[in-house]
């Protein structure tokens, strides 16, 4: 306390001589240097700090349209037709494709799911690729939705998978593979975390996002205990032609920069009875997807009567996405010796 | 004469601070390091990448091209007498064909001994060429099973039959029948995130794997 007093006293006197009383016009003219500087520093940090909006295109500041568009879910029919003839107009301008620009709402009982065979998955990354194309993703900065990791035999084990893998051909006999993508979670907590509510899940299990309402806080990233959710860090950059022009507001339209985006089980297809662009391409069939309200389905099938394994299940998300094996597996490294008389001595 | 040193000393080094800051901010408005974008090179993606067709493209019929000429197998096998024993021996003809089937050792396993354009059931009875899924069942009930409920096996198109058609493959688009393993295949290329490439030096984890535990050495 004592302390205290002395030093406030000390500072009283010398601001008393910065003003320039008593000792006279040599302080005044070096606080007058002091302050000069202080101020010249100030307007220099204030203009390196202002430094990065030299970068700035025209594209980044917001129209007043885009800055008064509502949530999609609080969108009228009106609303919708005027934004998306804007987003529209957008890609046709940015890509010099016409995109045939959706809005599919989920089907009347039907709730997807997903089934991945891990006793068939050869590891052959060709479900990635689809991926990529099929939703316009960026392809540098890279993004993906689906991750295939390459798995030790004998237990499930992520802790020593490897997504890297580059042998010259798969699978390597002594790996199994296991891809990993969105879960479409029941109970997701990626939409639990969302401060803004700009990523929901719809009736038919896909949890999707209003990527024009995302603040791109990364919160669900986060949270997503499959690592699904990948972030824009720049505009979605895309080879020019390799535009995919059938799209959805919600689904593979261009994102912008700055917002998070995730797989949606290619809604723009699954939502008008085709499949997702991942269970076409993959070469083994290990991909299956259907509607698991309807019994007779593909998915229902094995649900019903094949081995089930649910990824990090203790984590209580509730997936929708369901890995199955065969009875003996895939027998792809155990050659069987052909049948000899002798061997049968 | 104190108070006027301890003043004097507080302006320089407030002076000094100031000096600091102002080129410090000089520093950043002219920024000499220019910005490089950490982004990598879009890679290249081969067409067959995405590439939606079975790789097997079998005939669905018993016919059997020679040069110019396609014969149906009977052409032949009519006239020539099928083996009178099974005792193993060497094929004269059809030798590009090399059976490693499980422990199937000749050809009337599957093929029919007299009928030569159809396939043989339990019975010695015959299975058309269109339909070697039900050969295929004789031995493999289980991925029958699955096959014939979707689980085991391709599917293109629709997943809702009444919005569409879709496809379902048989056993032999996927699978040579003389040779059934899913055949190994190269990779798509892998993913090309920030730790991986050239650009390893100057980024973090040292450019180690993350991924890779110590105990794994990275294999090229």
């Amino acid at each position: 306390m004592h302390d205290f007093q002395e030093e406030a006293s000390d500072s009283n006197r010398s601001m008393k001589s910065a003003t320039g009383d008593g000792a006279g016009s040599e302080c005044s003219r070096r606080g007058f240097v002091v302050q000069a500087a202080a101020a010249l520093a100030g307007a220099s940090a204030l203009a390196a700090a202002l430094a990065p909006l030299r970068h700035f295109a025209s594209d980044d500041i917001p129209t007043i349209d885009e800055f008064l568009q509502k949530h999609y879910k609080e969108m009228t029919r009106e609303d919708k037709e005027r934004v998306f003839a804007r987003i529209h107009d957008a890609v046709q301008k940015r890509y010099g494709v016409a995109p045939k620009l959706l809005d599919p709402p989920p089907m009347d009982g039907v709730e997807f799911v997903y089934g991945l065979n891990l006793s068939r998955c050869i590891g052959c990354r060709k479900c990635v690729h689809a991926c990529v194309q099929e939703n316009n993703l960026s392809r540098s900065p890279e993004i993906q939705y689906i991750r295939v990791l390459e798995m030790e035999k004998g237990s499930i084990n992520l802790e020593t998978a490897n997504h890297h893998y580059d042998p010259p051909q798969v699978p390597n006999p002594e790996k199994y593979y296991m891809p990993v993508q969105c879960h479409q979670c029941a109970d997701p907590p990626c939409v639990k975390v969302c401060p803004v509510e700009a990523t929901w899940q719809e009736p038919d299990g896909i949890t999707v996002i209003d990527y024009d309402w995302c603040i791109g806080c990364r919160y669900c990233e986060a949270a997503c205990p499959y690592w699904a959710r990948r972030f824009n860090f720049t505009e979605p950059v895309l080879p020019d032609g390799e535009l995919q022009p059938n799209m959805a507001y919600l689904s593979n339209r261009p994102r912008p920069k700055g917002v998070m985006e995730k797989c949606t089980f290619c809604l723009h297809r699954t939502r008008v009875g085709r499949l997702p662009a991942c269970v076409e391409v993959c070469p083994t069939g290990s991909r299956k997807f259907g509607n698991v309200l309807d019994p007779e389905s593909e998915v229902a099938y094995i649900l019903k009567h094949k081995r089930i394994y649910i990824l990090k299940e203790d984590v209580g998300t509730i997936p929708r996405f369901f890995y199955y094996f065969d009875e003996r597996g895939s027998r792809y490294h155990e050659p069987i010796a052909p049948y000899t008389p002798e061997s049968d001595a | 004469m104190a108070e006027e040193g301890i003043n004097r000393a507080g302006h320089r080094s407030g002076f000094a601070i100031l000096i600091v800051f102002v080129l410090l901010a000089v520093f950043l408005v002219i920024s000499p390091f220019t910005f490089e974008n950490p982004a990598l090179e879009p890679i290249h993606v081969p067409a067959w990448c995405t590439d939606i067709s079975p790789i097997r493209q079998p005939d669905m019929a018993p016919e059997y091209p020679v040069g110019v000429f396609t014969f149906r197998c009977n052409d032949c096998h009519k006239i020539i007498p099928p083996p009178a024993n099974d005792r193993i021996r060497e094929v004269v003809q059809h030798r590009e064909i090399e059976l490693k089937h499980g422990i199937n050792t000749w050809c009337l396993s599957c093929h029919h001994s007299k009928n030569r354009d159809a396939f043989v059931d339990d019975r010695g009875g015959e299975i058309s060429w269109s339909q070697p899924q039900l050969l295929c069942a004789r031995c493999h009930g289980p991925v029958y099973r699955d096959w014939q409920h979707g689980a085991h096996g391709r599917s293109n198109g629709y997943w809702d039959r009444s919005l569409g058609d879709q496809s379902r493959l048989k056993c032999i688009h996927c699978h040579d029948p003389h040779e059934p393993p899913f055949p190994p295949m190269p990779p798509a290329p892998g993913p090309n995130t920030l730790r991986m490439d050239s650009k390893v030096d100057r980024i973090p984890h040292g450019g180690r794997n993350p991924l890779q535990l110590d105990h794994d050495e990275p294999t090229d």
